[in-house]
């Protein structure tokens, strides 16, 4: 074999193997949910812009971001995540301030700024395993959220009710004294701010 | 030429390893401080493992000097050499723009910016960043002289020859790649990108990853394959690098009437370049190794933005004088 043809094969079948659909498609990968630091582009547009320059894992106070091996597929390797039952974000903003190429999107810690640019998912409560709603008064999650009464309210019995304004944090999540957690954050991945 | 400036040429190799281990040693200690400053954040000193106290009590030990509280001023140091926050100032490397660039299809202004110095410098310097910052650089200067040793202990260790315009091939293709995935493939496959990154893996979180193994594969390659294979075959960085700096303004040159030809310049390049017959080219990372073993100080920088083309045979060599006669 003449080496030109080697050197070609090779290139050729490395490039086909990294355009099939199979590596490529983390969408089709089986569906993880984690949430991106508070301020990510829509997910597309987050994975194109970020350099994997791990920035925003050093300057997280709380060690809550994480970093993606391969697990996720090809395309978010190296991207940061969170997992919000092992460890959630405390929305102090510093990952969006470090981001250098504003894949994190710099955002002022203050509420109204961080009610209008960050939308990690939003909390869902199981009622069927939710305490509050057995019966046995519990509200843990509404003492754990930093946005009350305008992300989460407390009925009877303290009975949580999430609102219009919860941005997906996971504080609550994390705090849930059930096994397992009766309130989830379903993550955003578009990012819709409501 | 005064002879205090060619003093201080001839010990710039020295220079450039204390630079090199410097950069080094940050890239190890600010995964360190980013624990000490979680430490301090979660206010519990005394409930953190004899490790994490020896740790933070280094650490505090080191940093104490400078900063008046760790939460908040160690955040004015972070990153690698692939994009670092230093003193609050963001610096990236010029192909983590050019690859978020063609990823992205989109300019993001503040980004570009951060890669304004680098660029600068490269301009004026050359490669310089391969010779004198680059953390892979450190390790796989290290490898090549224990393929030195190797080749004395009588294995085979090879050193052909490969065309060096393949790594613009390479960048050529990242470029491609990134813009068809709609991601940077470069932090994938940029050795500094990925030591930096592994390094703080290693040290803050669960260990190395997948880039480590690549990392491994590309010393092998220098071993097995060619001398400093990656650098100067492979490297996409380096070969944009190389592009910015064509037309720098400090070269080294060669002073034909100095030269003996006795050629330990092109014995140490580890670039396998030419520097016995000028030939430097734009792919010279101005490392000073040829000054630094130049017997009769012929080698030394100049501001020129063009090699002088092959000036002959050294006049204190016997080649030339064989030609005179």
């Amino acid at each position: 074999m003449k080496r030109r043809t080697f050197i070609q094969g090779v290139i050729g079948t490395g490039l086909a193997s990294l355009l099939s659909e199979n590596v490529l498609a983390a969408k089709n990968q089986p569906s993880l949910r984690f949430l991106r630091p508070p301020g990510s582009l829509p997910e597309e547009e987050f994975i194109s812009r970020c350099i994997r320059c791990g920035k925003c894992g050093e300057i997280c106070p709380n060690r809550c971001i994480k970093y993606f091996d391969s697990e996720n597929g090809l395309l978010s390797m190296d991207t940061p995540y969170i997992i919000p039952r092992e460890k959630a974000c405390i929305l102090c903003m510093k990952c969006g301030e470090v981001c250098p190429t504003g894949a994190i999107q710099p955002v002022e810690r203050e509420m109204n700024a961080i009610l209008k640019n960050v939308k990690m998912g939003v909390a869902r409560v199981d009622k069927t395993l939710c305490l509050s709603y057995q019966g046995k008064t519990c509200g843990v999650c509404y003492r754990a959220c930093q946005l009350q009464d305008v992300a989460i309210r407390t009925g009877m019995l303290e009975q949580p009710h999430v609102l219009d304004g919860c941005i997906g944090c996971g504080l609550c999540e994390r705090s849930c004294i059930q096994i397992p957690q009766a309130i989830r954050i379903i993550p955003d991945h578009d990012r819709v701010v409501v | 030429m005064s002879s205090a400036w060619m003093n201080i040429q001839r010990n710039l190799n020295k220079l450039r390893w204390v630079v090199l281990s410097i950069v080094f040693c940050m890239l190890i200690l600010i995964p360190f401080l980013h624990l000490y400053q979680t430490y301090e954040a979660s206010h519990a000193y005394d409930l953190l493992s004899p490790t994490e106290k020896s740790i933070s009590d280094t650490m505090e030990w080191l940093s104490s000097p400078f900063i008046k509280d760790a939460e908040t001023d160690l955040n004015k140091l972070k990153g690698t050499t692939w994009s670092a926050t230093l003193f609050g100032l963001k610096i990236s490397d010029p192909l983590a723009v050019v690859g978020q660039i063609s990823a992205g299809k989109t300019i993001y202004l503040p980004f570009l910016m951060t890669a304004l110095i680098p660029i600068l410098f490269t301009m004026i310097f050359g490669r310089f960043f391969c010779g004198w910052i680059c953390p892979a650089t450190f390790i796989y200067e290290l490898n090549d002289s224990l393929g030195t040793w190797l080749r004395k202990a009588g294995l085979p260790v090879s050193r052909r020859k490969l065309d060096f315009r393949l790594k613009y091939l390479v960048l050529g293709m990242g470029i491609v790649i990134s813009a068809l995935m709609g991601v940077i493939v470069f932090a994938a496959m940029y050795p500094p990108a990925i030591i930096g990154r592994e390094i703080y893996y290693a040290i803050a979180l669960n260990g190395f990853g997948a880039g480590m193994v690549f990392f491994l594969l590309t010393l092998l390659f220098d071993l097995m394959v060619t001398r400093r294979g990656f650098c100067r075959y492979v490297c996409p960085g380096g070969a944009l690098y190389s592009l910015f700096g064509r037309y720098r303004l400090f070269r080294i040159k060669r002073d034909v009437e100095q030269c003996n030809d006795c050629a330990k310049c092109n014995v140490v390049c580890q670039f396998g370049l030419d520097p016995l017959r000028d030939n430097f080219s734009q792919e010279c990372n101005n490392c000073t190794a040829c000054i630094a073993a130049c017997p009769t100080d012929a080698l030394s920088f100049t501001i020129n933005i063009k090699d002088i083309p092959n000036q002959g045979a050294g006049h204190l060599g016997h080649e030339h004088r064989r030609q005179q006669e």
